[in-house]
């Protein structure tokens, strides 16, 4: 064995050693992305799991209660079905009507949601190619979309 | 106006097929008049592109809604500074912008004194390929110069959030950086071609890399800065794909600049420079493909169509192309490659740099990435957040800091263990006192006061070699101190250039592993008159008001501010109602000093005497964004010395043919 090669090879140790530091902290930190009708359908099944899920804002619930810094309200997706959530902060930018918003967190046994991150998604964020039919029908297809 | 406009397109494509076609006649005929014509072409190339962004600039300037890209990002009211940076703010123009500085680029390449060089049709080509299919995506989905159906009265503005500094100097710089990486991506290839096995493609195109990672860092510092300050969630940081993709080829290039020092001055490691610099390139391709394709769920929603897939096609083709030209000279490059010489040197000690950065790469790769692989292994989209990455990079990071600090210390070819402890041994005890210190100081959290004590090793590593050298001058040629600091900076850029870049690193990795372990952060509603403390502060809410300012509606919150007891004044966080735009958003209200930033969100109100805020204290962000300058700064320092000299070789080459 030339030096090269033993240098190659405790290189290549580390990189397996690397490799495996990468795949051992997958789990601790991993989010399911699961959709709003699955949740509903099968709480059970999700439960302890940490989620994340995205749905259309329903406006007319949000409940925000200012002394407690709790927020309530409801997401719904394509089929209609709605998830409530619960979220201990306060309301993200963008907080409106047929947002997108996507909620990552934990679902409880009553079947409200108890979200630890509360983020909205405008299509128009950044960029604004689709702004010239900016309208909550362009949303809900957009969304439509990502769903599929 | 609008046949100029569309005609530039075109021709575009028109001129770079045919300059191409040129090249490749030139080549194949080994006619000088073919290759004189295609500079002629790259040149009207650089002339048809300008034109196109300066009709584009006039556009934006002069408010032509009968444009739709016009149209749809800027609006009468807004600043003219916003209507002309509007040029970047979607596809079309950001897809102009590319091109146009590839084109310069090409055309600063073919004009500049190696234009001589055999290797500069084959460079020249593969740029002209970036721009013909750059041109091509331009005229099939993303004309800037679209009309609208109808004329609109007004436009529908630039978003608020892009309403900021950042947007003047982030997407440039980090264009300037992507797009320069294609210029020693077509030398590796253009030598490849050409079997030219020799580290003559690093010495030409090192500035240009050089220059490449300055714009790389500087965009993504610059990116950082601006979410920091705008997005008002706390953060400089997310993880988010659209920005591990501008982080995944500065990692890349980092590992680059280390591993071509080996090849210039060993010769060493030639496939995997070529490897290193051709997956550089690629990614800057596949981060755009991440970024319009819209195949990840990112908070950044871009637009998603058709763009995306011409990305991943054009950068499928580049990868095979680069993977065949790399096969087929696989044998040649190996029989020219040199052993190490010993376990304990400095090119060992790079080779390791250049493992822990590509390692790095591949985590934030995989954890990016691991949404889609997940989804088509198991079915379900598992998404790794900002905790995977950090207990990832984490470590590594730690490991590229111990690394910089042994690195400067260790000699080229055989380093002797006795010189290297010798040369260790005080820096080492100022990262073991900042460690015991920090302990006694009630520093919480092992694994920060690790992270920091080593970069304090690191940092005083870095002092101790610009001290020694100083001293040697001193001694040596009796200058004075300033004298002497300065001559031996002088005399040898590229190295003290080199360290100070990685001072720069040492603070901003003091900002990150302090903002990340001992930041605190207060959700509070208050009353009028209400005070609360977080850290060293106490803040009292004193009123809430609101003015106009050019059509904006502000509602402003006026918090007193103490700190230690000490009054330091009002602090003001504001929510903007912009006429343009449907929805409110915030701004941030920051007050810094030397170790911390006190960050304030104005997040919703009931009344005028009732409202929620969002506090933080983020300890040492602002060393972050001073780390910055101070890398900025090293590496200018190492791109305007250290001249390599070529010009021995040419005139061998030149006698030789």
């Amino acid at each position: 064995m030339n030096k090269n090669k033993k240098i190659l090879s405790a290189l290549s140790l580390i990189a397996v050693a690397l490799i495996i530091m990468i795949f051992s902290s997958m789990p601790s930190a991993t989010s399911k992305e699961i959709t709003i009708t699955d949740i509903v359908e099968s709480t059970d099944k999700f439960e302890g799991d940490y989620i994340m899920t995205e749905g259309l804002l329903n406006k007319n619930s949000v409940q925000w209660n200012a002394d407690d810094i709790e927020l309530r309200f409801e997401i719904f997706d394509q089929n209609e079905t709605s998830l409530s959530v619960f979220y201990k902060g306060v309301q993200p930018d963008n907080f409106t009507e047929d947002v997108i918003v996507i909620v990552e967190g934990f679902i409880g046994e009553n079947g409200v949601f108890e979200a630890e991150k509360v983020m909205t998604k405008c299509p128009s964020k950044y960029e604004g190619e689709d702004m010239e039919n900016y309208d909550s029908e362009m949303h809900k297809e957009l969304y439509n979309d990502l769903q599929e | 106006m609008y046949l100029i406009g569309n005609i530039t397109i075109y021709l575009g494509i028109v001129i770079a097929a045919y300059a191409l076609i040129a090249n490749i006649l030139g080549i194949r005929k080994h006619s000088k008049k073919w290759i004189e014509s295609a500079r002629g072409a790259v040149l009207s190339l650089i002339f048809v592109s300008l034109l196109a962004s300066f009709l584009l600039l006039y556009f934006l300037g002069t408010s032509q809604f009968q444009f739709e890209y016009v149209a749809s990002y800027t609006s009468l009211n807004l600043p003219m500074v916003y209507k002309l940076t509007a040029f970047w703010a979607g596809n079309a123009g950001s897809l102009l912008l590319w091109t146009v500085l590839l084109c310069l680029y090409t055309g600063i390449l073919v004009f500049s004194k190696e234009k001589r060089n055999p290797m500069m049709p084959y460079v020249s080509s593969i740029l002209l390929l970036n721009i013909l299919f750059f041109f091509t995506v331009m005229a099939l989905d993303g004309n800037p110069f679209a009309m609208t159906e109808t004329i609109p009265a007004d436009g529908k503005g630039l978003n608020p959030m892009l309403q900021h500094p950042g947007m003047i100097l982030h997407p440039v710089t980090l264009y300037l950086g992507y797009v320069g990486l294609a210029v020693p991506f077509a030398f590796a290839i253009g030598a490849l071609i050409l079997r030219r096995m020799d580290a003559e493609w690093i010495k030409l195109t090192r500035r240009w890399t050089i220059t490449a990672w300055l714009f790389l860092t500087l965009g993504n510092i610059i990116g950082g800065w601006w979410a920091y300050l705008e997005l008002g969630w706390g953060g400089y940081w997310a993880w988010d794909p659209v920005e591990n993709a501008s982080f995944l080829p500065w990692l890349t290039v980092s590992a680059f600049l280390h591993s071509v020092m080996i090849q210039e001055r060993k010769g060493m490691l030639k496939t995997w420079n070529i490897s290193l610099i051709i997956l550089s390139y690629i990614l800057t391709l596949f981060g755009t493909f991440l970024v319009r394709s819209g195949v990840l769920t990112s908070v950044h929603a871009f637009g998603s169509g058709p763009l995306g897939t011409y990305f991943l096609v054009f950068m499928a083709f580049m990868m095979l192309f680069s993977i065949y030209i790399v096969m087929t000279r696989y044998q040649l490059i190996k029989k020219e490659s040199i052993p190490i010489d010993s376990y304990f040197s400095k090119e060992s000690s790079f080779l390791l740099n250049n493992l822990i950065l590509v390692a790095g790469a591949f985590a934030v790769f995989w954890g990016s990435m691991y949404p889609l692989i997940s989804e088509a292994v198991t079915g379900t989209k598992i998404n790794v957040g900002a905790p995977y990455f950090d207990s990832v990079m984490a470590p590594i990071l730690l490991c590229l800091i111990l690394l910089m600090a042994v690195c400067p210390l260790i000699a080229w070819q055989k380093a002797t263990v006795e010189r290297f402890i010798k040369n260790a041994i005080w820096p080492l005890a100022a990262g073991i006192v900042s460690a015991i210190t920090l302990i006694i100081l009630g520093t919480k959290g092992i694994l920060a006061v690790i992270g920091l004590s080593s970069t304090i090793f690191m940092f005083a590593t870095h002092v101790q070699e610009f001290i020694q050298g100083t001293r040697a001058r001193m001694r040596a040629t009796k200058e004075n101190i300033f004298r002497a600091i300065y001559k031996l900076i002088r005399k040898n850029q590229r190295r003290y250039g080199g360290y100070i870049v990685h001072i720069g690193i040492a603070l901003i990795a003091v900002g990150v592993i302090a903002s990340h372990a001992y930041s605190e952060e207060v959700l509070k509603t208050v009353n009028l008159g209400e005070s609360f403390t977080i850290g060293d502060y106490e803040l009292t809410f004193k009123g809430l008001t609101e003015t106009t300012d050019k059509g904006n509606g502000i509602v402003v919150a006026d918090i007193g501010t103490t700190y230690r007891g000490k009054d330091v004044g009002t602090v003001q966080p504001e929510k903007v109602f912009y006429e343009s735009w449907p929805e409110p958003s915030t701004e941030v209200a920051i007050k810094t000093n030397w170790k911390e930033d006190l960050y304030l969100v104005l997040s919703s109100w009931e009344n005028r005497e009732k409202i929620t805020l969002q506090v933080k204290v983020n300890p040492f962000v602002s060393w972050i964004w001073a780390g910055g300058i101070i890398m900025i700064i090293g590496t200018a320092v190492a791109l305007v010395g250290g001249k390599t000299s070529t010009v021995g070789i040419w005139k061998a080459l030149r006698s030789g043919r």
